[in-house]
C-alpha cells in the first residue's frame, strides 16, 4: 500500500479490530494473507519471527497462570504481523507527510518528525544488533540471553548518542517548531480496494450480524 | 598463508562490489570513497557475511579478527578491567598501552569517550597475534598522537594478513601493497613505492610529492618526510 494515509488508517483499524477478539484476529489474518504481500513483508521485517516467539512465550504463561494465553497469542501475533506490513512499506520521509497532513505544520509536523527520527533508529538498530552478535562471535561469546543485556546498553547508548547529536544539529540549524512540508501522496487503485476491505472487516467483525440480515429478526 | 577472493561480488539495493585477487602475508592498505563498500569488503574478508557471488578462500590462517569502525559494538564488560578480561587479557598492560590506567573508580567502558574506548578496544585486539587482522577505519576518533602510536604498533607487527580499511589522508603504518576501491571494484594498486603511482585515493602531500619526482619510499610520516627533503 502506496499511500501512508490509508496505511496508517487499516493498520489502526486492523489492530483494533485483531484485539477485539480471537474472529476478529482470524479475519485480520485473512486481510492480511490476502492484500501485503506476505512472502515480501517477512522477507524485510525479519523481526518478526522473534517477536512472535516472545509473545508465544507470554502467551504459554498466561495460559498456564490464568488462561487466555492462546487468544492473546494470537490476537498479539496477527498485530504484530500488521506491524510488519506497515514497516515493510516504509519510505523514508512519509511520516513527515501524513502528520502534516492530519494535523499540520506545527503539531503534525513535529509528531511526523519524532515519527520518523523513531522509523530511523529502529533501522539503524537492527543493523547495530547484527554488528554487536558479530563482534560478540569474534571474542568467543556465544550469543544467547546472556548477550542481551550488554547488547541492549549498547543498542541504548546509541540511540541517546544518536539523539542528541540530531538534536544539536538541529538547534545548530535554527529549528524551533514545526516546519514548511507540503506532502504529495498517491493512491493507487490496489491500496482503495485494500483500504475498504479492510472496513469491511471492522464493520463485520464489530457490527452484530443480526443487523445486516433482516430475516433473521 | 593467504586470502583469496575470486570474482565475489557483494549486492544491495542498487548497489554492488566486485572484487579479486589475493592477500598474502603482510599489511595491506585498502583506500575508497565514503559509502564505496569498505566495511562491506572488510566484513567479507572477516568471514563475517557470506558474498552474494564467488568465493573466499583461507589458506593457513587460523585465527581472525575484526575491528569494527564503532568500538562499542565490542564492549561486553561492566568496566575497564572486566572488558579486558572479556579479551582474555590480563588488564594492567592492556590498559596501559591504551593509556587508560591509573583510574580509581571503576568506569563502564560506554562511558569512555569514543576515541578512549577505541584506544581500549584497539589495545586489546593489538594484544594477541592473528592470522588475520581486519581493521575498519582504526584511525578515525583518534588524535594525531595516537594515530602515529597505532601506526607504529601496526608497523611492528609481525607475520599475518594485516588489512587495513580507511580514509585516513595523513598517518599510515608501513604498507606492503595497496588497493582501491572505484567505480564498484576492488582494484589492486600493486606493491610500494611503484603503487603510489596508480593510487587515486593518494593524499594530497603524496601526489604531489609524485608530481615533484619525489616518490617516497612507503607511506609512514617518515618516508614522507625523506621524500621531501631529498636533494
Amino acid at each position: 500500500m502506496q499511500d501512508i494515509r490509508l496505511r496508517a488508517g487499516a493498520a489502526a483499524l486492523l489492530s483494533l479490530t485483531a484485539f477485539s477478539g480471537s474472529a476478529g484476529a482470524l479475519a485480520v489474518f485473512t486481510w492480511w494473507l490476502v492484500f501485503s504481500r506476505p512472502r515480501l513483508v517477512l522477507k524485510k521485517a525479519r523481526i518478526v519471527f522473534p517477536a512472535i516467539v516472545l509473545v508465544a512465550f507470554f502467551g504459554m504463561v498466561l495460559q498456564l497462570t490464568g488462561g487466555g494465553g492462546f487468544s492473546y497469542c494470537v490476537r498479539m501475533t496477527v498485530i504484530i504481523l500488521i506491524g510488519a506490513w506497515v514497516y515493510s512499506g516504509y519510505r523514508q520521509g512519509e511520516f513527515i507527510g501524513l502528520g502534516t497532513w492530519l494535523l499540520g505544520r506545527k503539531t503534525g509536523f513535529e509528531l511526523g518528525m519524532i515519527a520518523e527520527m523513531g522509523m530511523q533508529s529502529l533501522e539503524l538498530m537492527v543493523s547495530d544488533l547484527s554488528r554487536i552478535r558479530q563482534a560478540q562471535e569474534l571474542k568467543g561469546i556465544r550469543w544467547g540471553p546472556g548477550s542481551l543485556v550488554p547488547a541492549s546498553g549498547i543498542l541504548l547508548h546509541g540511540a541517546l548518542r544518536r539523539a542528541e547529536e540530531t538534536a544539536e544539529l538541529m538547534a545548530v540549524r535554527g529549528y524551533h517548531h514545526g516546519g514548511s512540508y507540503c506532502p504529495v501522496f498517491g493512491t493507487p487503485a490496489r491500496d482503495i480496494v485494500a483500504g475498504m476491505a479492510a472496513v469491511c472487516v471492522g464493520i463485520i467483525v464489530f457490527v452484530p450480524v443480526s443487523e445486516f440480515f433482516i430475516l433473521y429478526h | 598463508m593467504k586470502l583469496s577472493l575470486a570474482s565475489v561480488r557483494a549486492a544491495r539495493e542498487g548497489w554492488s562490489l566486485g572484487a579479486a585477487g589475493i592477500f598474502e602475508e603482510g599489511i595491506h592498505l585498502v583506500t575508497g570513497n565514503v559509502g564505496s563498500g569498505k566495511s562491506t569488503l572488510a566484513l567479507l574478508l572477516a568471514g563475517l557475511v557470506p558474498p552474494a557471488a564467488g568465493t573466499i578462500e583461507r589458506e593457513g590462517i587460523s585465527s581472525v579478527m575484526t575491528a569494527f569502525q564503532f568500538p562499542e559494538f565490542h564492549v561486553t564488560g561492566t568496566d575497564l578491567e572486566s572488558e579486558c578480561r572479556a579479551w582474555g587479557l590480563e588488564p594492567a598492560p592492556v590498559l596501559a598501552a591504551a593509556g587508560l590506567s591509573g583510574g580509581k573508580n571503576p568506569i563502564h567502558p560506554l562511558r569512555l569517550s569514543r576515541g578512549e574506548l577505541k584506544r581500549l578496544v584497539l589495545a586489546c585486539i593489538l594484544a594477541r597475534d592473528y592470522d588475520l587482522l581486519v581493521l575498519d577505519e582504526p584511525f578515525s576518533s583518534l588524535d594525531c598522537i595516537e594515530k602515529e602510536r597505532l601506526c607504529g604498533a601496526l608497523s611492528e607487527r609481525k607475520g599475518g594478513i594485516t588489512i587495513i580499511f580507511t580514509h585516513e589522508q595523513a598517518h599510515f603504518p608501513r604498507v606492503d601493497r595497496i588497493w582501491e576501491i572505484q567505480g564498484g571494484m576492488l582494484h589492486d594498486r600493486g606493491k610500494l613505492p611503484s603503487a603510489l603511482v596508480q593510487w587515486d585515493h593518494a593524499p594530497a602531500q603524496i601526489k604531489d610529492l609524485i608530481g615533484r619526482g619525489r616518490i617516497p619510499a612507503n607511506i609512514t610520516r617518515a618516508d614522507l618526510l625523506e621524500a621531501a627533503c631529498r636533494t
